[in-house]
């Protein structure tokens, strides 16, 4: 059944001398983690799911469900009817999670390497699976730590390919989207600041420094340190909630 | 003579001889009538000592003599020296004291050496205080300790008669004072603690009394007049007759009292303080303020303090005035920098130079002094008037100096002078990168044009400049005016190498300057559509170029190139020397009578800026060489041009200026974008030495190198280094995000 090379059943022995797993679970393993024994390791014991509950089979045929009918990926139509299938909408965060799991490189397309691993990661190999994960997906934008790796993730997964920094547009879609979570009161102002005096697309630096804007200072900047290494559009940010009398005064 | 034979000689038969010795010296110190001791007296005396001491036990009477010598001082006091000093007062008292202790000291002298003998081995062997020692204490026991207090303010209260301006006896008080240094036996405890603090203690309060009046009367000059008076005094006193371990603390308290306590109210004086002195050019009253807060401590700060918003004010008022004269005269060209402005730099140096002048002088050098001076200079010095920074000012400024006809006429030396003078001024500029574009930018325009009056005076401000700002500073400028040498030396072997090849001579003079691209300013290249003349010309030009070198590109920059035409106009010829815009404008017109706005500007190839300017130079200005349809004063794209054959001027030759384009924007941004260049250099050095660094620390460093440049605003930097972030150089840290981590 398989034709692994040496490097591969090598590796695919000492993973099952390790672990203890079967061969397909193993193999499994493996292959999501791309042959690195290290990251196969992590997601063998942090997904205890994985152990001989993917079945390659459905996922195959779960795959072309979705798949396009010109590429060998899952484009706009194909996330449509998994939306339609999971019933949710397609501007749920929910599918920014499921991305995030996918490792998706870009929004609104899915290669069959990233559902693969993704499903495979969640431990899931139908809808109805996949369904009944939902609530724990949205759990995790409580976690803290997990938050934010979704929230960097956001921005590649976000921006134009080839390009250094995303689209104001896109940008204000994505932090209303995630925002909503945190509840960031200042959220709509900073939206209206870029639109008003801004209007530049947003780069990296800046998108993952205002989580941090956002997390560590109060909304009223009693701890704003205009002398910190904030980006300069957070600075001139703080300076035109001052200036329309957003914030009062910083003593 | 043998021991035993001697006579055992009793204490009171011996002691009975011993007295007669001392009351005879008694009487001679109260000037009795009393013979003088001769030497056999004085053996005598000696011997006798000498034999009681030297018996056998129980006969040795040592101790008892050591005892008897003292009584004999004590005696002595209480009967005759205490009553003495005890009905006398005042000066009197002071008197009789002196004479008291110069007589004690006589008795002391002889008494110590009846009992010498005692000195030598009693003494010595049981360690008690020796014979001189024992006769001063005496006096010191019984009489100093009484009467010292007395003593002390009578010494006190002749030296406040003194300061009063009353003649009093200077050398009793010096007798006096010697006293009290005498008595401590070598140490200093006696004058200090006794006299010394009580005098300081009055001192400070006589003159406490006397600053407190004096502060309301006297005017700022007139109370430092007096307390310079007052200090020498105070000096002369302790040369005359206090001891010169005084010296130090009398000063002080003195100088506590007239110019600590009162620093701030006299300097603040409203109408003679410290400002009103700077108004009015009190040097002398300033010279005497700084020696006299240079005493003080830290007393010269506040002096600086109002020296450098005097400054400031001054220059601040300089501004206002070039601004004012600027406005008025607004109607007329407003970018071009004016006579109000070369005006206003003469000022400003003029202002430097006289405080210079008094920080030298009257300030004596002090660095205090250097800094308020630099510190004021550089508040007013970045203003700029009438929207002209001040680096443009002063690039302005020389360019007026150093070319031909310029509205500055001066002697060589007083250009020298000058220029050092606006290089001094420089430093105080913190766009120091501004002011090397606008210099080169008029630099390229005298040495271009030939307009440049002298050489040396070229090399020798960026000499100084080059001292100033370094190297790097200059390098292109000079670079600049070493290519203008080597183009003459090329044009003569051009000339040559058109005399030997005789078919390539275009029949057209030509010179050509060929430049080093990175010393000079950007131009416009290969914008113009040459009239075919001239290209013949440039390629002649570009034949020869070939043959001195291979892999040079030239490039061509119409724009700054003149011709020199003949104009066959039906009065006479005449000859035009214009620019090479002009040129080709006109010599379109050999080809046809009447051109459209349209036409000239798509044969030329020239925008429509450039197009408006030469058409105006040449239809609407002074000499009108086209006829423009309709006749107005602008140029519009729907005009007609027509050679004026009817022209003609008194000259044979004419020349047809064409106003440069307003280059002030151009440079201001030129240097912005070097700036960024340079933060990120900046930005990138320090990080690649340092690999990781907090924001702040990065700010700062990099503001401390560009500091000698420009000051870079916080906000660029800012800038600046999320860029460098964005382009992979620096990554913020993970846990920190106000450090930053170098990316090799």
């Amino acid at each position: 059944m398989h034709k692994l090379g040496r490097g591969h059943r090598d590796k695919l022995q000492q993973f099952m001398a390790i672990t203890g797993s079967s061969e397909k679970v193993a193999l499994q393993a493996l292959k999501a983690s791309d042959w690195h024994l290290e990251s196969a390791f992590d997601i063998f014991y942090s997904q205890p799911q994985i152990r001989g509950v993917v079945d390659t089979r459905h996922l195959e045929e779960l795959y072309n469900r979705y798949k396009d009918n010109y590429a060998d990926m899952i484009l706009v139509d194909g996330i449509s009817l998994l939306c339609n299938d999971l019933q949710v909408e397609p501007d749920d965060i929910v599918m920014l999670v499921l991305s995030w799991h996918m490792k998706a490189a870009t929004m609104c397309e899915f290669s069959k390497q990233e559902f693969f691993t993704g499903l495979q990661a969640l431990g899931v190999d139908s809808v109805g699976k996949l369904r009944e994960k939902i609530p724990l997906m949205r759990a995790e934008l409580k976690d803290e730590y997990k938050f934010r790796e979704i929230y960097n993730f956001a921005f590649g997964w976000a921006k134009e390919k080839g390009q250094k920094s995303l689209a104001l547009d896109t940008a204000i879609g994505m932090w209303q989207l995630l925002f909503a979570e945190k509840n960031w009161p200042l959220v709509d102002h900073w939206c209206q600041f870029l639109q008003a005096k801004h209007n530049k697309a947003i780069s990296r630096d800046t998108w993952s420094q205002l989580l941090e804007f956002a997390k560590t200072i109060d909304p009223s900047l009693s701890n704003y340190d205009a002398e910190g290494a904030w980006p300069y559009l957070i600075d001139e940010f703080v300076e035109y909630l001052v200036e329309n009398g957003i914030v009062q005064n910083l003593s | 003579m043998a021991m035993h034979e001697r006579k055992t000689i009793d204490l009171e038969q011996g002691w009975e001889f011993m007295q007669k010795g001392i009351t005879k010296l008694k009487n001679i110190l109260e000037g009795l009538p009393e013979s003088q001791f001769s030497s056999e007296d004085y053996m005598m005396l000696y011997t006798t000592i000498y034999n009681m001491c030297t018996q056998k036990p129980p006969h040795d009477y040592s101790q008892q003599l050591y005892d008897k010598y003292r009584e004999s001082f004590e005696e002595y006091i209480n009967a005759t020296v205490l009553p003495s000093l005890r009905e006398k007062h005042d000066e009197f008292m002071l008197r009789e004291l002196v004479k008291r202790w110069s007589n004690h000291k006589v008795m002391v002298r002889w008494l110590s050496r009846f009992f010498h003998y005692l000195d030598r081995y009693f003494i010595a062997r049981r360690s008690l205080p020796a014979l001189n020692e024992v006769g001063l204490t005496c006096f010191r026991n019984l009489v100093y300790q009484e009467i010292n207090g007395k003593v002390r303010d009578a010494v006190i209260s002749l030296i406040d008669q003194e300061r009063e301006g009353e003649q009093i006896d200077r050398a009793l008080l010096k007798n006096v004072l010697d006293i009290f240094v005498e008595i401590g036996l070598g140490s200093m405890d006696c004058y200090e603690n006794d006299f010394e603090a009580a005098m300081l203690k009055d001192t400070a309060a006589y003159y406490s009394r006397k600053a407190s009046n004096w502060i309301l009367e006297d005017s700022c000059p007139d109370y430092m007049l007096k307390a310079e008076e007052c200090l020498k005094r105070e000096k002369d006193r302790v040369s005359h007759y206090l001891h010169s371990s005084s010296e130090q603390k009398l000063l002080e308290k003195v100088q506590h009292e007239l110019l600590f306590v009162y620093a701030s109210q006299l300097l603040e004086k409203e109408h003679s303080g410290c400002h009103a002195l700077l108004r009015d050019d009190k040097v002398d009253d300033l010279s005497r303020m700084y020696r006299l807060f240079c005493r003080i401590p830290r007393g010269l700060e506040p002096v600086s303090q109002i020296f450098k918003q005097h400054v400031t004010t001054e220059g601040t008022a300089l501004v206002k005035q070039a601004e004012d004269a600027a406005s008025n005269k607004k109607a007329e060209k407003k970018d071009v920098v004016g006579l109000q402005e070369q005006v206003f730099v003469r000022k400003v140096i003029e202002l430097h130079d006289k405080y210079l002048a008094y920080v030298n002088d009257c300030f004596q050098n002090h660095s205090l002094f250097h800094k308020a001076l630099k510190e004021a200079f550089e508040v007013f010095c970045n203003k700029g008037v009438a929207g002209s920074s001040s680096a443009e000012l002063l690039a302005t400024f020389c360019d007026n100096i150093l070319k031909k006809g310029g509205s500055e006429k001066l002697s060589d030396e007083a250009i020298e002078e000058t220029l050092e003078k606006v290089v001094k001024l420089l430093a105080y500029i913190s766009d120091k990168d501004l002011f090397a574009e606008f210099y080169r930018k008029k630099l390229a325009r005298r040495l271009l044009f030939d307009k440049s009056a002298n050489d040396d005076h070229e090399r020798s401000i960026l000499t100084k400049l080059k001292q100033q700002c370094g190297g790097q500073f200059t390098s292109k400028m000079e670079g600049m005016v070493t290519d203008l040498t080597l183009a003459r030396e090329n044009q003569s072997s051009f000339e040559e190498y058109l005399n030997s090849n005789a078919h390539a001579n275009p029949g057209i003079d030509l010179t050509v300057t060929v430049l080093t691209t990175g010393f000079w300013p950007s131009y416009k290249t290969f914008d113009l559509n040459l009239p075919a003349e001239m290209v013949k010309c440039v390629e002649v030009f570009k034949e020869f170029y070939q043959t001195k070198t291979k892999h040079r590109k030239l490039t061509w920059i119409y724009s700054l190139g003149t011709c020199n035409i003949n104009g066959k106009f039906e009065p006479k010829t005449m000859e035009l020397i214009v620019t090479t815009y002009q040129a080709s404008a006109l010599l379109l017109f050999n080809a046809s009578d009447r051109l459209s706005y349209s036409e000239i500007m798509a044969q030329l190839n020239l925008t429509d800026d450039d197009v408006v300017r030469l058409l105006h130079s040449l239809s609407c200005a002074k000499y009108k060489i086209l006829n423009k349809e309709p006749n107005t004063k602008n140029i519009l794209p729907t005009d007609y041009f027509e050679f004026n054959s009817k022209f003609t001027d008194k000259m044979r030759r004419i020349k047809i200026p064409l106003p440069p384009v307003d280059e002030k924007k151009k440079v201001i941004e030129d240097v912005d974008k070097d700036r960024r260049y340079a933060i990120d250099a900046s930005i990138v050095r320090i990080m690649k030495s340092r690999k990781v660094l907090g924001h702040q620390q990065l700010v700062m460093e990099c503001v401390e190198q560009l500091g000698r440049m420009f000051k870079p605003d916080f906000k660029a930097i800012k800038k600046r280094i999320e860029d460098l972030i964005t382009r992979d150089y620096l990554e913020r840290d993970k846990d920190n995000p106000n450090t930053y981590r170098y990316l090799a």
